[in-house]
């Protein structure tokens, strides 16, 4: 590896990664505002409804990207801890009475004005914290008692929280931490009798007679045209849309399975519906940006000298990875369904300037990162 | 770079690396999805966006020849379910089936099926269809639709048939007709989103059904109506089985009714029109109940078969004098049996033969010894083609459902001679009676074998022709010369003869009388018997014949006491209708005038009777021919008192005892042997002077003899 001596802090970020984030959330804009029309019609009586919102979200995401972007990563190091318990605390206070129901599931909380997902603090909190984490026990990380427990403790309390009410976003942080925790040094012997463990519980959750629904919902996604009314009936809908969309797409706006076939179109959905309107160009197109994505994060990761900073680039990286690549699998019923949003795309406030911000570090990061070719 | 994290860098490659590897297999996936899988996913994406529903088109209505409707359709609505929109199927069904009455648990099942469209209810009244509309349910929808009515009821039943719900003919005309009838349904699509509303793409599109033709039946209602009454009364009359009519127009072929007693009401096909039947009918399980649907459904004009009895003495006697091989100069001799083939044959009344007769005679007597010996004479091949030629052991072609061909010999050489002796007074054969009226109509129309006819046009939806049935000949059978014989023949037997009580003063009515003993599984049935008339009016001017045929009537079973009357009403009502003015001899206009009382003339000597009831002006008939002077009546009908028209005639009922004493036969200008015959027969001693032909008799013809009497005959 070449060593460019580092001649001042003020770098040039990691340009293509921008790039791809910045065609990412334009193109997010525009297919929520797509797949958001009939609802926001229906509902809102205003076809623009969630356009507007997104693009103010949009411009609070890019106002979080630059100010991370500028702002020393390396300083997040000291806060880490305590901005992994507030977020924890912000993860229990949806079982407060600020907590607020929405379809049936308590995922956000209101504060003031707005309404905020914790999982997505928590998404932050526990990348932060994590990278620390491993960072420190660099060089024990391979023990049970340095390394192995309190690893999966972490673990255990940052996806505990919201796993009972969000299946989706607690599985999505425990593989992004994992994910660190196996760039970080885990020892993967230790895994084993975890492996085994898992196993064990989840033969039991399939035999459990009282849970043949679950079982059901999660096995639908092989044969979803087997129950297309009831399991499968989402699944369907967006292989629906996927299929009908063909190559080239029925052409932008004229997604037809937007129209209250596919419930949250703009959201758990919105891939789906890219597929309809764009065809498999613009399906291939996002995987593709988010390919770059997962690539220049994972390249700022290895060419970081710092450790915190390489920790903290592969979490994030990591998460963005573990959210997208779940959307598309689910959309395209390649697992079992659960409700979750396509980074940077879906329509989706806190969320939003969450990953925007997150990307903002991942850019600073690279600040201090001499690339070869640079 | 320490030695340690050069694990972190390998392990960030590792994920790298399956990062790559799970981007490229989601790739494939979508192309698999996008590419291969495109047109599938299309179809049911389009299928769920398409909401297409039939629009029935209007079956074709049913006329009669003037234009009255016999089956039409009518304004109806259906209840439509679109599963795939229904969220809340238990809470819907629960709704829809309350407003509609049905069994919630059907229309659940109905509501979760897999399928785009599914009927709920079809027909419901206009109150349920308002109300189901006000509560705009998600995914039903109401369509309008028709249905068949049939205006008239128990009416023609068995020439229209009836429809299934869904609008296919299953019998009938409804049957054989349907592909004209039915048209093209047409289809209501358009595209919308889940919740079930338009989308803002692709219009509505509305494809319309092509309305079914319209049939002109050749039936005329008004005489239907005449034929139903008057079957519906015999029905009643004679506690029969069953009663049959059957009228074709003579030179054409065309049905001018087709009455079955008892029948159904298309409109309900699975229902006994008789209450009390209904009732019983619910009690019965499934399956006996569906037997007895198909027995209802029988078209007893074609579905079945019986023994023509004396009806087919009319074949017989036109295939005579069709080859010559008798004349109404020949005469027939009865002694009131006949030996073939070392079998008896009996004539009806063998204790009281008829002796000598005239070939009219013997029509009039219906007499099966003269007939008998008339087939004998015309022999096997001839009564077979004959038989043939009028269309007997053929389907007849009638535009009706299961028509039967009728059982005759299967080639000549089958054969025998008795069974040529019973063929020529119509036993050992089954026929059906639509074969037995196009027969007649051929003796009648001048020797044309028609092919009956039920539809004469068919009409588009806008009501011009576009087919027209032409009346078709399939053979010519007999001449006219022949025809008008037979004509004649037939008319005495109803102004003197067995048809008597089809007389109606003013018009000429012809026919023949028919009773057979029912054959039920193969063997002749004691005590169920088949009484038919056949008819041809009037004889001046032949227009319509017509087989009226009781099926097991209770008491009196003869085809002249039965049948006949029922003719004879029918025949009134329709030259009324017709407006064929009656034509009426003097002796007929005087008689019509007066009304008399009916005089007792019971336990008197039929001689006495007869006188008495001939200086009042009317006629009598007992259902037994050549009766003796000295037979007592046990009973007359009408009963005495009773005021009846001039000319009408009275039933007697007579306790009748065998003649002792027989009448002399003819014997002059006949051959050695068949006088041999005619007296060996007779049991009577002989005596024979010179050779050739007979020239003189001792006693003479007509002379009552007894067994002793030696017959002495002449030759020259």
């Amino acid at each position: 590896m070449n060593r460019v001596k580092k001649k001042s802090n003020k770098k040039a970020v990691d340009f293509m990664l921008l790039i791809a984030i910045t065609m990412l959330v334009f193109i997010g804009i525009i297919m929520v505002f797509s797949a958001s029309w009939p609802v926001g019609m229906s509902e809102e009586n205003d076809g623009y409804y969630f356009l507007k919102r997104q693009i103010i979200w949009s411009a609070m995401g890019f106002l979080g990207l630059f100010i991370a972007m500028n702002f020393d990563y390396r300083k997040l190091k000291k806060w880490a801890p305590y901005i992994f318990f507030l977020s924890i605390i912000l993860g229990l206070l949806v079982f407060t009475p600020m907590g607020a129901e929405i379809k049936g599931a308590r995922r956000w909380l209101d504060i003031g004005p707005i309404r905020i997902m914790p999982s997505d603090a928590i998404k932050f909190g526990s990348v932060v914290f994590f990278a620390k984490f491993l960072a420190n026990k660099r060089e024990n990380i391979d023990t049970v008692f340095q390394g192995t427990l309190p690893a999966l403790i972490y673990i255990g309390l940052a996806c505990g929280v919201i796993i009972q009410e969000d299946l989706g976003t607690g599985g999505t942080i425990a593989i992004t931490m994992m994910a660190m925790f196996f760039v970080g040094g885990m020892n993967i012997l230790h895994m084993a009798p975890l492996g085994v463990g898992a196993a064990g519980v989840f033969y039991l959750a399939i035999n459990d007679p009282d849970s043949s629904y679950r079982l059901a919902r999660i096995t639908a996604f092989i044969d979803p045209f087997a129950d297309k009314l009831d399991t499968g009936w989402q699944l369907v809908q967006s292989l629906y849309s996927l299929g009908s969309g063909g190559v080239f797409g029925l052409g932008l706006g004229k997604s037809r399975q937007k129209f209250f076939y596919l419930s949250e179109a703009y959201n758990d959905f919105i891939f789906a519906i890219i597929g309809e309107e764009l065809g498999l160009v613009g399906t291939v197109i996002v995987i593709l940006l988010f390919l770059i994505v997962i690539w220049r994060g994972i390249i700022i990761a290895l060419k970081t000298e710092d450790l915190f900073g390489c920790f903290l680039a592969t979490g994030i990286t990591a998460l963005i990875a573990v959210q997208s690549l779940i959307h598309i699998a689910v959309v395209t019923s390649s697992m079992p369904t659960t409700g979750i949003t396509l980074p940077f795309v879906s329509y989706g406030g806190t969320s939003l300037v969450m990953f925007m911000t997150l990307v903002g570090i991942l850019l600073n990061i690279s600040r201090n990162v001499n690339f070869e070719r640079s | 770079m320490k030695e340690s994290n050069k694990i972190v860098k390998k392990r960030l490659k590792i994920t790298l690396g399956l990062s790559f590897f799970i981007v490229f297999a989601l790739i494939l996936r979508l192309g698999n999805i996008q590419i291969f899988r495109n047109h599938e996913l299309k179809k049911g994406a389009l299928e769920q966006w398409t909401k297409s529903i039939d629009i029935r088109a209007k079956r074709g209505t049913i006329y009669d020849r003037r234009g009255k409707k016999l089956a039409i359709s009518v304004n109806s609505f259906t209840v439509w379910a679109t599963p795939a929109d229904i969220k809340e199927s238990k809470k819907t069904a629960e709704t829809v089936s309350s407003i509609l009455q049905l069994e919630e648990d059907e229309v659940y099942k109905k509501l979760v099926s897999n399928q785009s469209t599914q009927k709920i209810k079809q027909w419901i009244t206009r109150e349920e269809a308002n109300e189901l509309r006000k509560l705009k349910l998600r995914g039903i929808t109401i369509v309008e639709d028709n249905k068949r009515y049939y205006p008239n009821g128990n009416f023609a039943s068995y020439i229209l048939g009836f429809t299934d719900i869904d609008n296919n003919g299953l019998d009938g005309i409804e049957y054989v007709y349907n592909d004209y009838l039915t048209g093209r349904p047409g289809k209501w699509m358009k595209m919308t989103d889940g919740a079930n509303r338009q989308l803002p793409y692709d219009g509505e599109k509305v494809h319309d059904p092509e309305d079914g033709s319209s049939l002109v039946l050749t039936i005329d209602e008004t005489i239907q109506h005449f034929a139903e009454k008057a079957a519906e009364k015999a029905l009643l009359d004679t506690k029969a089985k069953g009663v049959s009519v059957i009228m074709m127009e003579i030179e054409t072929g065309e049905i001018l009714s087709l009455v079955n007693k008892p029948d159904f009401d298309p409109n309900s096909p699975r229902e006994p029109v008789d209450e009390n039947l209904k009732k019983q009918w619910d009690k019965l399980p499934a399956e006996e109940v569906q037997k007895k649907w198909f027995d209802l459904w029988r078209n007893f004009t074609i579905n079945d078969i019986y023994e023509p009895g004396s009806t087919f003495k009319l074949i017989t006697a036109a295939a005579a004098l069709e080859e010559n091989s008798a004349n109404l100069d020949t005469h027939y001799y009865c002694k009131g049996t006949i030996k073939i083939q070392g079998r008896t044959l009996k004539c009806a009344n063998w204790y009281n033969p008829h002796g000598d007769q005239t070939f009219r005679d013997a029509v009039n007597n219906s007499c099966n010894v003269a007939f008998v010996n008339m087939g004998l004479n015309l022999g096997r091949d001839n009564l077979y083609k004959y038989t043939k030629a009028f269309g007997f052991g053929e389907k007849t072609g009638v535009d009706l459902l299961g028509e039967q061909a009728g059982i005759i010999p299967n080639n000549v050489e089958n054969i025998k001679e008795i069974n040529l002796a019973t063929l020529s007074y119509g036993h050992s054969i089954a026929v059906t009676p639509m074969q037995l009226v196009t027969a007649v109509s051929a003796i009648a129309n001048g020797g044309d074998l028609l092919k009956p006819k039920l539809v004469k046009q068919i009409l588009n939806s806008e009501g011009d022709v576009i087919k027209e049935f032409k009346s078709e000949t399939v053979r010519k059978v007999i001449s006219k010369e022949t025809s008008d014989t037979m004509l004649s023949l037939m008319e005495t037997v109803v102004s003197e003869g067995s048809g008597s009580k089809a007389y109606i003063p003013g018009y000429k009515v012809g026919g023949k009388t028919g009773t057979a003993q029912k054959i039920i599984d193969g063997r002749y049935k004691q005590g169920k018997y088949i009484g038919s008339f056949i008819s041809v009016a009037p004889i001046d001017d032949p227009k319509i014949a017509m087989l009226v045929v009781v099926d097991e009537p209770s008491g009196t079973y003869y085809g002249g006491s039965v049948a006949a009357p029922v003719a004879k009403s029918i025949f009134e009502d329709t030259f009324n209708y017709l407006e064929i003015p009656p034509k009426f001899t003097k002796e007929e206009k005087e008689e019509i005038e007066e009304l008399v009382k009916v005089p007792d003339v019971r336990n008197k000597k039929i001689g006495e009777a007869g006188k008495i009831l001939m200086e009042l002006g009317l006629k009598h008939t007992t259902e037994y021919l050549e009766l003796t002077d000295e037979s007592i009546i046990l009973d007359q009908f009408p009963l005495p008192g009773v005021e009846i028209k001039k000319g009408s005639v009275i039933d007697l009922f007579i306790d009748f005892k065998p003649n002792e004493e027989i009448v002399m036969p003819f014997l002059t200008d006949k051959k050695k042997e068949e006088i041999i015959k005619i007296l060996d027969e007779m049991n009577l001693k002989y005596e024979f002077k010179g050779q050739g032909k007979s020239v003189l008799q001792s006693p003479l013809p007509g002379e009552k003899i007894n067994f002793n009497t030696k017959v002495i005959v002449e030759f020259k």
